[in-house]
C-alpha cells in the first residue's frame, strides 16, 4: 500500500469521506468532520504508524488534508 | 475535614505508594506520597516565608508534578490558587491575572515566551516562579520552582490550616455576557465534594489524568479524589498520545469527557471486525481500563453500550465549576444508562420552571469581584444551573433542556457565543455575526457588510474567501474549543425582534432573497 492511502485510510477511521473520495483541499474539522480531539488522536497514529515525530505547536496550524500529507513527507 | 486533613492523611495511609507518574524523555518518572507531599509543603512554606499570606496566586501550565506540587502547597496553606488555562492567548492570560488579583505566578517552562508581557502587564505581580528546577537568563522577579522550595525547606514556620470558609481556589469559567467569571470555592466547598462522591478505589489503582488541569472536574475528582484513595495519577503528556499513554501506564480507571469517548469509539469501530474484542481493547485501552467516569457534556447513551462489549463501564455524572462540581453521578451500585445520576448527599435539588437548581456545602461563594452576577446565579444558597432536567421516580437526574445562552461542546467546554461573536465583529467585512454550537465545533453565520462588499465589488466567492481567511487566522490564536469550523455566509439580515436584537432562537433562519 503507497503511504498516501495508509494516510487516507487513518484518516477515514474519522471521516464519513471515503479515502478516494479524499482530496488534498479537504478541511479536517469542515470537511472531514473531525472533532478537535479526532484531529489529536490522527496525529498520535501518524507518529506511531510512520516513526515520526510531531511538534504540537506546529501541527495544530494544520487546516488541510494536503498540509498534513506535506508534513509527512518533510519529515521522512 | 479539609483538602490538607485529606492530604495528610493519605501520606500516613499511602507514604510510600506511587502518587504520580509521568513521561521524561520517554521513560516513566515517579514519586510517592510522601515525596509528593513533602514537595506541597516546602512550596507552601516558602509562600509564606515570601510573604504571600492570604494572596492569589495564578498557576499556568498543562499538568505536571512540579504543577500539581505548586498548586496543592497554595491550596493547603492561607493562600487562594488561580489556575489558568494555558491554551488561551496571551492577552487573556493577562487579563485574567489582574482581574483575580493575583501576586505571584507559577509559569511552566513552555510559556517561557510570554513571560515579558505579564510582568510588564501585570503590575501586582511580585514573584514568577518557572516550573522547573533552574533557570537562566530570566528578568528580575523571576526564580526556579527550587528556590521557592529551598526557601520553604530552610524555613522555621509552616502555615497554619485554612479556615473552612477560606476562599482555596479561584476557577474560571465562561459567562453568559461574554466575561469569564472567577468561581470562588472554599476550602470546605473541595473537601466535601471529594468526600460526597462515593466512589473507593485500592491504594495503588492506576489514574491516568487526560483532561486539562486549570478545570474542576480534574483538579478535584483526579487529583484530590484520587489522591484521597492512594491512587496512582499517571500524567499524560499530550492529547496526541492518549492511545499510547493508555498502553504504557495501563490504567485502571479514567476520567474523561464525551469528545473523548467519541474518539476512541471511532478507532474501535473503525477496527478490523475479526480481530477479536479483547485483544482490541488491549491495544486500544491498555488492558486494565475498567471504568471510565465522564461528564462535562451529554453522552449518547449509545456509547456506553458499546464500550460494555469491550469491558469498560461508563459511568455518567453531572456537575459544573461552581459546586465544586459534581452534583450527581451513577456509581457502579446505582447507575442508570441515560441518567446523571443520583445527586450527592451533600446536594439538595429543586425545580423552577424546568431549571435545575442546587444547594449543599460544595456550592461556591460566589463569582469573584461580580456582586451581580453572583446574585443572579446564587438565591438564598440555591445555586441556578442553566440546565433544564427532571427527576425520576427512583432519585435519578436527568437534563433535557438549557435557559442560559451557553454553548456546551461535547469536550466539556462551555463558550459564550458574545465573547466570540464580540471579536468576530470587529473585521470590517462581518455586518452581523450569530455563533451557533455544532456537537464537535462552533459555526460562525455571517452576514456580510453591504457598503463593504459594494465598495470592493466583491462576488459572494470573494466575500466567503475573505471571511474563511480571516477565520482562519482568528482560529491559529484561539485554544481548539474557541475555534469556528464552519462558516456560513447569510443571503439576509438576521430576523430581529421588536426591541432590535437579533432573535438569537431564529439564526438558523435564512429567508431566500427576494
Amino acid at each position: 500500500m503507497s503511504q498516501e492511502m495508509e494516510f487516507k485510510n487513518i484518516v477515514a477511521q474519522y471521516s464519513k469521506v471515503a479515502p478516494e473520495e479524499m482530496t488534498n483541499e479537504m478541511r479536517f474539522r469542515e470537511d472531514l468532520g473531525f472533532s478537535s480531539l479526532d484531529f489529536m488522536s490522527f496525529l498520535g497514529e501518524l507518529e506511531d504508524t510512520f516513526d515520526i515525530e510531531l511538534e504540537e505547536n506546529e501541527v495544530m496550524k494544520i487546516v488541510t488534508l494536503g498540509e498534513a500529507l506535506q508534513l509527512l513527507e518533510n519529515l521522512q | 475535614m479539609l483538602v490538607r486533613n485529606i492530604l495528610e492523611e493519605s501520606v500516613q495511609k499511602f507514604g510510600e505508594v506511587k502518587a504520580v507518574k509521568w513521561l521524561k524523555k520517554k521513560e516513566i518518572s515517579e514519586r510517592s506520597y510522601y515525596e509528593i507531599m513533602e514537595n506541597a509543603a516546602s512550596v507552601r512554606k516558602g509562600l509564606l516565608a515570601e510573604g504571600f499570606e492570604g494572596k492569589h496566586i495564578a498557576l499556568i501550565g498543562t499538568s505536571s508534578v512540579e504543577w500539581i506540587e505548586s498548586y496543592l502547597g497554595i491550596i493547603t496553606g492561607c493562600t487562594t490558587a488561580v489556575p489558568l488555562d494555558a491554551a488561551l492567548p496571551c492577552e487573556d492570560l493577562v487579563d485574567l491575572i489582574n482581574r483575580s488579583d493575583c501576586a505571584a505566578l507559577f509559569l511552566s517552562p513552555k510559556h517561557r515566551p510570554y513571560l515579558e508581557v505579564f510582568l510588564a502587564n501585570c503590575p501586582g505581580l511580585q514573584k514568577v516562579w518557572m516550573l522547573q528546577e533552574e533557570v537562566e537568563d530570566v528578568p528580575e522577579k523571576v526564580y526556579s520552582i527550587n528556590e521557592l522550595r529551598n526557601i520553604g525547606n530552610n524555613a522555621s514556620k509552616d502555615a497554619a490550616c485554612p479556615d473552612a470558609e477560606d476562599i482555596a481556589t479561584i476557577i474560571f469559567t465562561s459567562g453568559t455576557t461574554g466575561k469569564s467569571k472567577g468561581v470562588m470555592l472554599t476550602q470546605k466547598n473541595l473537601a466535601s465534594n471529594v468526600e460526597a462522591v462515593k466512589i473507593s478505589a485500592e491504594p495503588g489503582t492506576v489514574m491516568l489524568s487526560v483532561l486539562p488541569i486549570h478545570h474542576a472536574f480534574c483538579l478535584v475528582m483526579d487529583w484530590l479524589k484520587g489522591f484521597s484513595q492512594g491512587a496512582t495519577l499517571c500524567i499524560n503528556d499530550s492529547l496526541l498520545h492518549m492511545v499510547r499513554n493508555m498502553s504504557i501506564f495501563k490504567p485502571d480507571i479514567m476520567l474523561m469527557v464525551p469528545m473523548m469517548i467519541e474518539t476512541i469509539y471511532k478507532r474501535l469501530a473503525a477496527s478490523d471486525p475479526a480481530i477479536p474484542k479483547q485483544i482490541l481493547a488491549e491495544k486500544v485501552f491498555g488492558g486494565k481500563l475498567h471504568t471510565i467516569f465522564t461528564g462535562g457534556a451529554h453522552l449518547d447513551p449509545y456509547y456506553i453500550e458499546y464500550f460494555a462489549q469491550y469491558g469498560i463501564q461508563i459511568l455518567e455524572g453531572y456537575g459544573m465549576s461552581e459546586c465544586s462540581p459534581v452534583i450527581s453521578n451513577n456509581t457502579p451500585e446505582n447507575n442508570k444508562p441515560g441518567s446523571i445520576g443520583k445527586p450527592l448527599e451533600n446536594v439538595e435539588v429543586r425545580f423552577e420552571n424546568g431549571e435545575i437548581l442546587v444547594r449543599g456545602t460544595s456550592v461556591m461563594k460566589g463569582y469573584y469581584q461580580m456582586p451581580k452576577e453572583t446574585q443572579e446565579t446564587l438565591t438564598d444558597g440555591w445555586l441556578h444551573t442553566g440546565d433544564k432536567g427532571y427527576m425520576d421516580e427512583d432519585g435519578y437526574l436527568f437534563i433535557n433542556g438549557r435557559v442560559k445562552n451557553l454553548i456546551i461542546l461535547s469536550n466539556g467546554e462551555n463558550v459564550s457565543p458574545e465573547e466570540i461573536e464580540n471579536k468576530l465583529a470587529l473585521n470590517p467585512l462581518v455586518g452581523e455575526v450569530i455563533v451557533t454550537g455544532e456537537k464537535n465545533g462552533l459555526t460562525a453565520r455571517i452576514y456580510p457588510e453591504q457598503a463593504v462588499v459594494e465598495a470592493k465589488a466583491l462576488d459572494a466567492e470573494a466575500v466567503k474567501g475573505l471571511l474563511q481567511a480571516f477565520l482562519d487566522k482568528y482560529n491559529q490564536n484561539q485554544p481548539t474549543y474557541r475555534q469556528i469550523t464552519g462558516l456560513i455566509v447569510r443571503k439576509n439580515p438576521f430576523i430581529r425582534s421588536t426591541t432590535k436584537k437579533i432573535k438569537r432562537q431564529d439564526a438558523l433562519i435564512d429567508e431566500p432573497l427576494a
